[in-house]
């Protein structure tokens, strides 16, 4: 692919933060980043699987930082580090599985704390330090189950559906700099978190999990795509929404 | 290398409404992006205006207007067998509800509803949409908003919602074909102007969404994103292209 002033989706010029990118959905994201022009600086709490995703990106300039996002200490180096970006991937994100009558405290908190306080108080940070450039793109990862009842899955789908409220009073608040926000809601996602979170006796569930799908179960790629639309100047005129993808699952 | 998801190269997409607006951009930019394009609109000069702007060769223009049955068959007959549909073809007028006539009732759902429903009806029909196919409709935000003075327009455009989910559920699985809806807010187009001639000025509204008004340019953006196969996994949704607008109500 060669730059192309025409390609509304190239990323030329632009410096792109992904977090969670040593494994999965961030990973991929930050490679395809990378093919579309993208300068990354991605980050992830895993330092040898991290630089595995930085040898995999193309052209130079890249920048690595591994950090727990759940320590806030760790947000304002990452944010000193990163310096000036267009736009921010919020990949990180941990699952759980509990019914609501077995959650407790400390369960709810462990994934509140990764899923919805890390991408809120990293993206008040860079707000607040006017990291984002104006124009920027700033892109939460929720999930169908923000949309959707499932079953095992209350305490992460109250943390998904509270980024994409939280994402639309961003998307207001920000407008008059330009700066956009929006959500992806992604579906079954083929990644390590999906393979690790399902019930044991695995390959069964999946089947038929991808038998549910009328398009199958989604890949990181599909993922990265259209993390990469919401990023790219092609989506200049889109904020304060949520694009779900899942394969036309009906029930 | 690898190959660009974004590439409509190798596809050969039919665009209605191509004789102005939103139709026409969606058509300059599909060609832009590599697809082979065939054009439909009702005025023939300006459907021509349009064909002379398209980039590359390999493109045909058909004149219909597509609420006659026989020119809906003499065009999905001069298409034959395309990998995507772009229903941009599209009315709206300014009608307080104590004033809607059945006549009026019948033009905006024989423009809005009934013509690309059945355009694609005949097209599944003769298997004219190639596997990994997409179909996408243009909606509008309206049909969130309720907007006032204009509620046939957004009833007629909300009947595409569901037919659109429907036929995704047919034609996933079995065909690959993927059906999606595009919900527009307030674009800059001739038929936005043909609105304010009435003497009803609706220009205040534009200001309404957090990002202003948009150009026909960005809803082509979403529409090359759901058009090629950087969306593969995205079928049966409704995606807001709106600066934001719809966000700020609940629907």
């Amino acid at each position: 692919m060669t730059p192309d002033k025409t390609h509304p989706f190239r990323l030329d010029g632009k410096n792109i933060l992904v977090t969670g990118a040593s494994s999965g959905i961030g990973r991929q994201t930050a490679i395809s980043c990378s093919r579309m022009g993208a300068k990354l600086f991605i980050t992830g709490r895993n330092a040898e699987r991290l630089s595995s995703t930085l040898n995999e990106l193309e052209g130079e300039g890249h920048q690595q930082l591994t950090a727990d996002l759940t320590v806030q200490a760790e947000i304002n180096l990452l944010v000193d580090r990163c310096g000036k970006i267009h736009g921010v991937f919020h990949s990180a994100g941990v699952s759980g599985v509990a019914p609501i009558r077995q959650i407790s405290e400390q369960f709810l908190h462990h994934v509140f704390q990764s899923n919805y306080f890390a991408p809120m108080l990293l993206t008040q940070r860079l707000l607040a330090k006017a990291a984002i450039q104006k124009s920027g793109s700033i892109v939460f990862m929720s999930s169908t189950a923000a949309h959707l009842g499932v079953q095992g899955v209350g305490a992460y789908s109250g943390t998904k559906a509270a980024l994409l409220a939280s994402m639309r009073c961003l998307a207001i608040e920000q407008a008059r700099h330009g700066i956009r926000a929006n959500c992806l809601s992604p579906d079954l996602v083929e990644t390590p978190l999906l393979i690790g979170s399902g019930p044991s006796g695995n390959q069964e569930w999946l089947d038929m999990q991808r038998k549910r799908h009328p398009l199958g179960l989604g890949t990181p790629e599909d993922v990265a795509n259209a993390a990469i639309y919401l990023l790219s100047d092609a989506s200049r005129w889109v904020t304060g929404t949520t694009l779900i993808m899942d394969g036309g699952v009906t029930y | 290398m690898t190959a660009d998801p974004f590439s409509l190269e190798g596809k050969r997409i039919l665009v209605t409404g191509a004789s102005s607006g939103i139709g026409r951009q969606v058509a300059i930019s599909c060609a832009q992006m590599g697809a082979g394009v065939v054009i439909s609109g009702r005025d023939e000069a300006r459907l021509q205006e349009t064909f002379g702007q398209l980039q590359g060769e390999k493109h045909l223009a058909v004149g219909a207007d597509l609420t006659v049955a026989a020119d809906r068959l003499h065009l999905a007959e001069a298409a034959g067998q395309v990998d995507g549909i772009a229903h941009c073809a599209g009315i709206s007028t300014i009608v307080p509800f104590r004033m809607v006539s059945e006549k009026h009732m019948d033009e905006l759902l024989d423009i809005n509803f009934r013509a690309p429903v059945l355009l694609t009806q005949r097209m599944i029909a003769k298997k004219q949409v190639l596997s990994g196919g997409s179909i996408v409709f243009i909606s509008s935000s309206a049909v969130h908003i309720g907007t006032p003075v204009t509620s046939m327009y957004a009833a007629s455009k909300a009947a595409l919602i569901p037919a659109a989910r429907s036929l995704a559920s047919e034609v996933g699985a079995k065909q690959q074909i993927r059906v999606n809806c595009i919900t527009p807010g307030y674009t800059r187009t001739p038929m936005l102007d043909r609105l304010n001639e009435g003497g009803t000025s609706i220009e205040a509204n534009y200001e309404l969404a957090p990002l202003g008004i948009g150009e026909p340019v960005d809803v082509a953006n979403a529409v090359l994103f759901f058009l090629s196969d950087a969306s593969r996994w995205v079928t049966r949704t409704t995606f807001q292209v709106d600066g934001g607008l719809t966000s700020r109500i609940s629907f």
